[in-house]
């Protein structure tokens, strides 16, 4: 079964990184364009995505994307924490958000 | 004839400054039962704050020993400790007994699978100082089953999270959980299902970040057992420690969680 590492494709336009979860073309395809902020530095990437990709989606692409440690993330926007399995659309995200993915931290 | 007031005698009161604070019910605190899961670096922490903020019926669970790599952040180990493999919770015991002579403390030398819900269910409040996903989501399902107010610490590094489930109805810890969440977990365990340890990473520890996640821990305790539900976290705190930064965070209660599926007792 393909992970988010198979997945993804890593673009490069001008000094913006977009990275795109691969889609299956259909007759209402209707990608959106959000940015997704890495808490822990400060850096952000655009994702292009379907409103069917769901927010685990989000948060391994952009973790594999920053090459980060093996560890639990949570993502939110504003002041909540979207639900792993939510679609983006039932999930409320909406074209040009901003999120900011958080690690979710273990030990003891 | 009743004693006459002096200004001495409030030097007497080993709690005079905490009965200052008017939202303390320290008669609460002191006949409370808190039940801590872990005693590493947040259960050192967490079960100092509790002691000196009155708390005086303790128990406290861990199944491990004291390494040497847990002296840079746990108040109550000693180097002795090392050398004769005292079990954590023993040391914390003997820690918090000595801080504090009139509370009673049970060391529970057990994991927390193993120790019955006669014990747990007496608990006001549960404090999960934890370094295992598959352990929390462990105590956070029993406590929320049996009504019993969980308050979850964890921290790498300077990062750090508390997190409150508060039952019946919140959102409770695997609520917020995902799948990132499921694949570390699962790391842990091998797919025979027993619990042998295939990947146990050190993660990165220091004291100051302990300091403030088990201080926002207790605090969340002594609002639950002074009757403040208004005064609560509504679900979790973040504690960014590089950027001195910290947010409150909702998580939407999920109608999937297995853990709402179980009817629970209820706040108490």
């Amino acid at each position: 079964m393909p992970g988010p590492q198979d997945s993804l494709e890593r673009l490069q336009v001008g000094e913006n990184p977009i990275i795109s979860l691969e889609v299956q073309m259909t007759g209402d395809y209707l990608p959106i364009r959000i940015k997704v902020k890495n808490a822990e530095t400060g850096a952000s990437v655009e994702m292009e995505l379907e409103t069917d990709n769901t927010i685990d989606e989000v948060i391994e692409s952009a973790a594999t994307f920053w090459s980060k440690d093996m560890g639990a993330y949570v993502l939110r926007k504003g002041k909540k924490v979207l639900r792993g399995g939510s679609a983006l659309d039932a999930a409320g995200v909406r074209a040009d958000d901003v999120l900011e993915l958080i690690p979710d931290p273990e030990g003891g | 004839m009743a004693e006459p007031l002096t200004i001495a005698s409030t030097e007497q009161d080993r709690f005079d400054r905490s009965r200052r604070i008017s939202w303390l019910d320290l008669d609460s605190i002191s006949k409370s039962r808190i039940f801590i899961v872990g005693a590493g670096a947040l259960g050192n922490e967490v079960a100092k704050d509790a002691v000196l903020s009155g708390f005086k019926d303790i128990s406290i669970v861990d199944m491990d020993t004291v390494a040497r790599s847990n002296l840079n952040r746990c108040l109550f180990f000693r180097e002795e400790d090392v050398t004769a493999k005292r079990n954590k919770a023993d040391a914390v015991a003997r820690g918090l007994r000595d801080l504090y002579p009139d509370a009673t403390v049970r060391p529970v030398v057990k994991r927390i699978e193993d120790v019955d819900d006669c014990d747990l269910r007496t608990a006001r409040v549960a404090l999960g100082c934890l370094d295992s996903i598959a352990a929390r989501m462990h105590v956070n399902a029993r406590t929320y089953s049996l009504g019993i107010p969980y308050i979850d610490g964890g921290m790498e590094g300077f990062s750090g999270k508390v997190a409150l489930s508060l039952p019946p109805d919140r959102a409770c810890l695997q609520c917020g959980m995902n799948r990132t969440h499921a694949q570390v977990a699962n790391l842990r365990f091998s797919c025979t299902g027993s619990d042998v340890v295939f990947h146990e990473p050190r993660l990165a520890a220091e004291i100051t970040t302990t300091s403030i996640v088990s201080a926002v821990m207790v605090r969340e305790a002594l609002k639950v057992v002074s009757g403040h539900p208004e005064m609560l976290l509504t679900n979790a705190f973040f504690y960014d420690g590089a950027r001195n930064s910290c947010e409150e965070l909702e998580i939407p209660l999920d109608p999937d969680c297995p853990v709402h599926r179980t009817p629970s007792s209820g706040y108490r």
